[in-house]
């Protein structure tokens, strides 16, 4: 299954094309050929995935879409090396093949208060991932940029059961920045927080986006996120389900929710989206 | 699949082999005395202890002592017991002037009573009954204030939403919202009192298994012990499980399903 | 919802039930020893129409001068390190095994499924009637008197572990890989903290049933403790003693109970409030 990488959207405004050139120059970082998944249980082996192929490019945002149950769950667990492909798949973080979480690629989970280590504050839970393995003097810097990045720092002393879903949230990235990460894994982050609270950190991380230059791989099902923040659109179809479209999102950066949303390029997209999640394969 | 066949598939082979090659490891340590216990009966010694006890009409009438004093005391310990829950859960008057005094009374582990009521009643079924019953009352009471107590506001508010009297709201919500927990009240209650009996038994009353197993060990025979210590379980078990289907028997099925895992 | 019915005039017993709880969180005396009337009621008709020479019911002025006697001779003292120290070594030893055996219970469903018939097996034989098994085999010490403490309290534990294994979050797991943390450090940082809880939990359930069995086998086998001293005091006849040495054993139990709960609230301290322990 090919995904196109061309603009299918051909009245895209011409205006904000983010050179389609140098997205093609850039580096691989994942590079998925024939991805099938088998869930085991005690009933036997259900297929989520069969024969996968999708490139991530280095500094690149992508979306992963699709109906529940479709497997972005599950796609993005095997690109953090937490689940493991049938063996004929072929999963590779810039050449390697991912056996187990490479280097630098870090996971940040929809269920922030199950991911969060609830006996640890917050600096300590940031911290995390860096004890012992640079100095203690180094840690603490990190893990203060990370915390003031998401603007928590004056939040660090304290446990996680007195933050809001969404500060504990912002914990959670922090955690993943302070480890200075090539990639952030999103598992539906933004998934279990109210509306308001959402907009503002989906500006936040487009923030963090700029600034650390990461690659950003973001599984969602709300076509409004997906669109408003990323570079590429994957969407899965099928049962079990292949990528049906990569859609390349042509809006200029920096966004804005208002501006951003309204343009008529988003909302041509936005319903190709919608079509393409809807359709169903016979 | 069949229901046969399910249940065939059902039976945990790996577990009751466990339990046999244990079973077998015991018989072995005994049989060449790999272990020093003079006293330590091999499973099979214990088998024909069993035997010779039913056999001889020893067991039976044992066990029978000792079933009808816990199910007496038992009765008697969920009448009182469900009686004054009931009371400290519907008036907070009787609650907030008695609690206190229940947790108290509560932290005195009822097993120090039984030297007491040896005292008082000497060695009698009727100390062996006094101690049932008080060892039983506890979990029941306890288990009805929590569930008379614990039922959601929004119960209470339909009640008066529907303009039920006060008797009616207690006997069509609060009674019945409470039943799960006082079940599980009965059923701790159930243990305990054979427990107890059982305790009394070996200290004070001379009857039931528990004297028996006494008497068992003055005598020096450890295969008989074992065989009465197994009856007092077996005992158990069967009560408990009793119990249980009579419960699940009374009350609609939860709504999560039954709880997983193997027993 | 909830404040709506607060506010209302005739939620009566919704709302002393709330104020009840709340008092008991702040911990004013003064409904707790409102509570107390009943016993102290009780204890003074007793205390009054007792007399002092009864075999049966002597009243509590009498225990109070049977306790103080006790404690002269050094009796009194001597039983409750023996009773305590028993109680400790068989839950500390019950902790450790249970918690283990829990784990690796809880970790592997072919352990589960192995182990389980079992233990079941041994868990349905009552830790009371093995008393008289125990002192035969082991004869009358210690090492009698801890074995079977342990053996009862070792089930709480085992059973609270092994459900807090099956109740770790997957994510928890999934973050710590994330994070690169290497297995040890997964182990020692996330596994075991996230375990303790249910740990606690199991030894909170188990601590009284401890206390219980230790007075127990010292009722039963005479073994230096509490409830020997109570057992004898009940043989030779000195009913003011077996009341004064049963106050002792609540007053040791509730004690028990009170440094357990200042052990999880130190240990838990980053919960929320204080999260109502076991039962």
């Amino acid at each position: 299954m090919q995904a196109s990488d061309q603009p299918i959207t051909q009245d895209a405004p011409t205006a904000d094309r983010t050179e389609p050139q140098a997205q093609v120059k850039r580096k691989v970082t994942f590079q998925c050929r024939n991805l099938t998944v088998e869930l085991g249980s005690s009933e036997g082996a259900t297929c989520i995935c069969r024969s996968v192929n999708f490139d991530v490019r280095e500094g690149e945002f992508i979306s992963i879409m699709g109906r529940s149950g479709s497997g972005k769950t599950t796609l993005l667990r095997i690109l953090g090396g937490l689940l493991a492909p049938t063996p004929d798949s072929s999963v590779r973080y810039y050449g390697e093949r991912v056996e187990g979480p490479p280097p630098g690629v870090i996971t940040v989970f929809q269920n922030y208060a199950a991911s969060l280590l609830p006996w640890r504050t917050v600096e300590k839970n940031v911290a995390l991932g860096l004890e012992g393995k640079v100095g203690r003097e180094e840690a603490r810097e990190r893990v203060a940029d990370a915390l003031a990045m998401v603007g928590l720092g004056k939040r660090a002393k304290d446990y996680p059961w007195r933050l809001s879903g969404g500060m504990q949230q912002r914990v959670q990235l922090a955690r993943a920045l302070a480890m200075r990460p090539s990639v952030l894994l999103m598992d539906e982050p933004f998934g279990a927080l109210d509306a308001m609270t959402k907009t503002s950190l989906q500006d936040e991380l487009l923030q963090v986006y700029e600034r650390t230059g990461a690659t950003v791989v973001f599984v969602t099902h709300d076509i409004d996120e997906a669109l408003y923040l990323s570079d590429r659109v994957l969407v899965l179809q099928g049962d079990p389900s292949t990528i049906g479209e990569s859609l390349p999102v042509h809006c200029s950066r920096p966004r804005h929710q208002i501006e951003t949303k309204q343009s008529e390029g988003f909302l041509a997209l936005r319903r190709k989206v919608y079509e393409a999640i809807m359709q169903r394969h016979e | 699949m069949s229901s046969r066949s399910r249940r065939l598939g059902r039976v945990n082979w790996p577990g009751l082999l466990t339990l046999a090659l244990l079973a077998g490891a015991w018989e072995a340590t005994v049989r060449w005395s790999l272990l020093d216990y003079q006293y330590l009966p091999a499973p099979s010694a214990i088998a024909r202890g069993a035997r010779t006890l039913l056999a001889s009409g020893e067991l039976i009438p044992n066990v029978l002592h000792t079933l009808m004093v816990t199910l007496i005391g038992w009765s008697i310990a969920s009448v009182i017991g469900i009686g004054l829950g009931l009371l400290l859960g519907l008036s907070p008057t009787a609650y907030r002037y008695s609690m206190t005094s229940f947790e108290v009374t509560k932290a005195i582990p009822p097993i120090t009573f039984v030297p007491a009521t040896l005292l008082i009643f000497g060695f009698s079924l009727r100390m062996e009954l006094v101690i049932v019953v008080y060892v039983g009352v506890w979990p029941v009471l306890i288990n009805t204030i929590g569930g008379v107590r614990g039922v959601p506001g929004e119960l209470l508010d339909l009640g008066r939403m529907l303009h039920m009297s006060s008797w009616t709201r207690v006997r069509k919500l609060i009674v019945p919202a409470a039943v799960p927990e006082i079940l599980v009240g009965l059923r701790l209650g159930l243990t305990l009192c054979l427990v107890l009996a059982v305790v009394a038994e070996m200290v004070g009353n001379p009857a039931g298994l528990g004297h028996a197993l006494v008497r068992a060990q003055q005598a020096l025979q450890p295969e008989k012990m074992f065989a009465y210590v197994l009856s007092a379980g077996v005992l158990g078990i069967t009560l408990n499980a009793l119990f249980r289907s009579a419960a699940s028997w009374m009350l609609p099925p939860p709504a999560g399903g039954p709880e997983g895992g193997t027993p | 919802m909830t404040a709506q019915t607060a506010t209302r005039p005739d939620s009566g017993r919704q709302q002393s039930a709330r104020e009840e709880r709340g008092n008991r969180k702040r911990t004013t005396p003064f409904p707790l020893l409102r509570g107390l009337l009943p016993l102290v009621v009780l204890l003074s008709v007793w205390e009054l129409a007792g007399s002092p020479g009864s075999p049966y019911f002597p009243p509590p002025s009498t225990w109070g001068s049977a306790l103080i006697a006790l404690w002269e001779n050094g009796v009194l003292l001597a039983a409750v390190v023996a009773t305590l120290t028993t109680f400790s070594i068989a839950l500390g030893a019950a902790t450790v095994l249970g918690a283990g055996v829990g784990l690796v219970v809880g970790g592997s469903p072919a352990a589960d499924r192995a182990l389980g018939p079992t233990f079941e097996f041994a868990r349905a034989m009552p830790p009371a009637a093995m008393v008289p098994i125990a002192t035969l085999l082991l004869g009358y010490d210690e090492t009698m008197k801890v074995t079977v403490v342990t053996l009862a309290a070792i089930w709480a534990i085992l059973l609270n572990t092994r459900a807090g294994v099956r109740r770790i979050d997957q994510t928890l797991l999934d973050a710590a890989r994330s994070l690169q943390l290497g297995k040890l450090d997964r182990i020692r940082k996330v596994i075991v903290p996230a375990l303790l809880p249910a740990i606690f939990l199991g030894v909170r359930v188990a601590a009284p049933i401890a206390v219980v069995i230790t007075l127990l086998v010292e009722i039963l086998t005479n073994v230096e403790g509490v409830g020997a001293l109570i057992a004898q005091s009940q043989r030779t006849f000195q009913p003011a003693r077996v009341y004064a040495l049963i106050v002792v054993a609540g007053a040791l139990s509730f004690l028990v109970n009170a440094v357990l709960g200042a052990i999880e609230s130190y240990v838990f301290r980053y919960r929320p409030s204080t999260a109502g322990g076991g039962e």
